[in-house]
């Protein structure tokens, strides 16, 4: 075995590998209905009338869903999280994401806002 | 200038890098260069979208309270009404024209779905749906953008300035950052139309439209933000 081969390791792929474990033309239209229908139930909740926290957590809620199945699905961060999973630079990178959003989420909850 | 960059990133370097690009994380470091782009980016569109829900704050306590030099910000021959309606409200919300905006919604969110087609197809080798996918993918975006154009040009006629007021000034530095990487994407996807048309977008570079891809799919996820933080949360 090489010394390339050897640290490749277990995590090594190719690109070719990397485009076979992408999502089916059917899965992309489910995951844009389903985007469609997450916008209308956001643009109903909308016109509602509420104010406070019953407008905004509903709506906050289904926005992260709508990024989540954006990144996760079209971006591909499912599958290349698949390739990742247990790789020390996945579990850096969550460490990192997690800090700078509870940094950001303190900074501002320091402030008010008129919602 | 774009074009260029992608054709130098579609040129192939040598045949190693062409296919079994081996990389220690198991992504293609082309790849993981586009994420922590796109990092950078979530840095630049956190502190916007920030700064429009502090100003947005702001403008309206001082709305609501009468500040003289606030409400002349915001205030022209016709939209008196308008103004009323915002501080009795104490919302921005009668600014805004929600079905439209929503419909621009729908049209970027399509875009997302014809751009992940592109790259669906050009992995299989289908070239003629690539074209396809890929120009209907830049006919959403113009389309979005030609909204964003009408929308500014409506706002600006309802007393909403850059630097009228704080409102405005974070408002439309928030939506037309956002609009500028739009425009940099149409770019991009014009460019990969014709690198295709010259035949130099080929199955073994499929990685180039995912990276594109990337690109655009996180100008959608910016939308996403904005329409909800912005538009529905008024």
């Amino acid at each position: 075995m090489s010394t390339e081969s050897m640290a490749v390791g277990d995590h090594s792929t190719t690109h070719d590998d990397d485009h076979e474990h992408h999502p089916t033309a059917k899965t992309y239209w489910l995951t844009f209905l389903a985007l469609v229908i997450l916008t209308a139930l956001e643009v109903a909740w909308s016109y509602l009338g509420l104010s406070g926290v019953a407008l905004v957590l509903p709506l906050l809620i289904m926005m992260v869903i709508k990024f989540a199945i954006v990144a996760g699905v079209f971006m591909h961060l499912y599958t290349d999280l698949n390739i990742l999973n247990g790789h020390w630079f996945t579990v850096a990178f969550g460490i990192a994401i997690g800090l700078a959003v509870s940094v950001y989420v303190v900074v501002f909850a320091a402030f008010q806002f008129n919602i | 200038m774009a074009e260029a960059i992608i054709d130098q990133a579609a040129t192939p370097v040598a045949d190693e890098h062409h296919e079994g690009h081996y990389t220690s994380l198991g992504l293609s470091n082309m790849k993981l260069a586009m994420w922590l782009f796109l990092g950078s980016e979530v840095l630049l569109f956190g502190a916007l979208i920030s700064t429009y829900l502090l100003s947005k704050t702001r403008f309206l306590t001082e709305l609501v309270a009468g500040n003289p030099e606030v409400v002349a910000g915001i205030s022209n021959d016709e939209n008196a009404e308008l103004v009323n309606e915002m501080i009795t409200k104490g919302s921005v919300e009668p600014l805004f024209d929600i079905p439209f905006t929503s419909l621009s919604s729908f049209i970027l969110l399509m875009s997302s779905l014809t751009m992940v087609l592109a790259h669906k197809s050009v992995t299989e080798g289908n070239y003629k749906n690539l074209r396809i996918w890929l120009s209907t993918t830049m006919l959403l975006g113009a389309t979005f953008m030609a909204g964003q154009v009408y929308e500014f040009t409506t706002f600006y006629r309802e007393g909403l300035t850059y630097d009228g007021s704080l409102l405005g000034t974070a408002f439309y530095t928030l939506t037309g950052f956002h609009g500028a990487h739009v425009t940099g994407g149409l770019i991009m996807l014009g460019s990969l139309i014709y690198l295709s048309f010259k035949g130099r977008m080929q199955k073994d570079r499929a990685e180039t439209v995912e990276l594109v891809g990337l690109y655009w799919h996180f100008v959608d996820i910016v939308w996403v933000l904005i329409f909800t933080i912005v538009y529905l949360i008024h």
